[in-house]
């Protein structure tokens, strides 16, 4: 039950709160974060997994299981293999984030990126069942898994700030809380603490040459990531393709993302 | 009866305990019970369009049914996906008032959907073309949807001056709501019930997907 409380504390931002953070204290154990990030992705994976099973002729259940473990694979082993020279840059550019802190920070990120797309679960499910389209399941799970992603993004540079500017919170313009000190509900605005995707500082020089690492790493992430997808495809299952874990080495996933979109656009 | 009508009046005139910033705690299954209501009137109106025979009545039961259904059932898929996005913002504090603002919007438009039954059913009255009923339904429920998301809107500013946020929480649960919304109408089809088709809860064909079909109908294919 704690693995839960750790991750609503983190959801709820209690783990990221602005001043509780420095460059090597990033309160995120890895154990609980990791497990809990194979955990959902799992759960999301699961989700994805079963199109393959309504969709084929004899039912296979193996997709399923294929998609349950390699959902959170994605997402560690783009980790491992984009990491290294994250810690590189950010050392040459003289962040002062210790190895094992900009690590935790990331596991974290995943794990609200995973947890987003968990919730949206659900709703991948009922359309899971009333599909039969491949290229729209495609297309479905592109973008659920996209707009998790840019909530993680969200998540990660806000942090990032908060690390970087430790200050103060400074929780909204003054023009607001003025206007907010003549309702009942004022107490409530200024005893409130920072959500985990609020921004906390709206000058964006004080961050320096890490925020730019960051940036340009998290899109080496985006591209290491979506191609490492296309690697570890299939995770849905096309209905007249045989399943098999791995598909052979062939393509890459953005010419496959515009192809699904035209089939879907162009015949139906 | 009477008392019962009187909340309702109450919650559309957003005075008293239905106040968005009140303070008095009032039942919570008051919202659904007024979701659930208002909700099946229209339906058993709706699925009246070729109440011909005995029959017939089976469609209007099961419409009474299906239009509760399908606004509580988005809800739930749309759940949790809602609740995360919120407390990623920071806005888990406000979560039971945000569940009321979006309980408000379906209750508004229930109430809204069944006042409008007795003119589809004047449209009814007035015309055989099923196409046309169809049509018409889906006129009623965008209306009954807008009006429904101001009612929203009513409760959502006062979330919105305690913290901006709010707003991108209530346009993702409308965003999201609508997508899934327009599937599950789909999938519960028929609710007016075709005079060609013999009357059952479910289109007794496979399940299909609605932005499939309507982007068939556009692209053709």
């Amino acid at each position: 039950m704690s693995l839960f409380r750790q991750l609503d504390e983190l959801l709820r931002g209690e783990k990221t709160v602005p001043g509780s953070l420095s460059e090597n204290r990033v309160d995120l154990p890895l154990k609980t974060f990791v497990s809990l990030a194979i955990v959902l992705g799992g759960v999301y994976g699961f989700f994805m997994g079963w199109y393959a099973v309504l969709n084929r002729e004899p039912v296979e259940y193996t997709q399923v299981l294929a998609s349950v473990i390699k959902l959170p694979a994605l997402f560690l082993l783009t980790l491992i293999i984009t990491f290294p020279s994250l810690y590189v840059f950010n050392a040459l550019v003289g962040c002062r984030m210790t190895f094992i802190g900009t690590l935790r920070l990331l596991v974290g990120a995943i794990v609200v990126n995973v947890t987003v797309a968990a919730s949206l679960g659900p709703i991948l499910a009922f359309f899971t069942l009333c599909t039969a389209s491949y290229p729209f399941m495609v297309v479905l799970n592109v973008a659920l898994l996209s707009v998790s992603g840019f909530v993680a993004l969200g998540f990660l540079l806000h942090t990032l700030r908060r690390i970087v500017v430790r200050q103060p919170i400074v929780n909204s313009d003054p023009i607001e809380s003025f206007a907010a000190a003549d309702s009942p509900e004022f107490e409530k605005v200024s005893s409130r603490a920072p959500g985990a995707l609020e921004q906390v500082s709206r000058d964006d020089r004080e961050f320096g040459p890490a925020n730019v690492v960051f940036k340009i790493w998290i899109l080496l992430y985006g591209l290491v990531g979506a191609q490492m997808g296309w690697v570890l495809r299939p995770f849905i299952g096309a209905p007249d393709l045989p399943f098999q874990w791995f598909r052979e080495r062939q393509g890459n996933f953005f010419l496959s993302v515009i192809k699904h979109l035209q089939d879907l656009f162009g015949s139906g | 009866m009477v008392d019962a009508l009187l909340h309702v009046d109450r919650f559309l005139r957003g005075s008293d305990d239905f106040h968005p910033a009140a303070k008095v705690r009032r039942p919570w299954w008051w919202l659904p019970l007024m979701i659930l209501c208002f909700a099946a009137i229209y339906g058993g109106f709706m699925g009246s369009f070729h109440f011909v025979s005995i029959e017939r009545t089976r469609q209007v039961l099961y419409s009474a049914i299906k239009v509760p259904m399908l606004l509580f059932a988005t809800t739930i898929l749309c759940m949790p996906g809602f609740v995360v996005l919120n407390t990623l913002l920071g806005l888990r504090d406000d979560l039971g008032e945000s569940l009321q603002a979006i309980l408000a919007s379906l209750a508004g438009l229930s109430i809204v959907l069944a006042s409008l039954a007795p003119v589809t059913r004047f449209w009814y009255f007035s015309t055989s073309n099923y196409r046309g009923a169809l049509l018409f339904n889906a006129g009623v429920f965008a209306f009954a949807t807008l009006a429904g998301h101001m009612l929203a809107t009513r409760y959502y500013r006062v979330l919105i001056a305690r913290h901006r946020y709010h707003r991108i929480a209530q346009y993702a649960w409308v965003v999201t709501y609508a997508f899934v919304g327009i599937q599950m109408g789909w999938t519960l089809r028929p609710f007016v019930g075709s005079p060609d088709m013999p009357t059952s809860f479910l289109r007794d064909e496979p399940v299909s997907n609605a932005y499939i079909v309507i982007m068939r109908l556009i692209f053709g294919g």
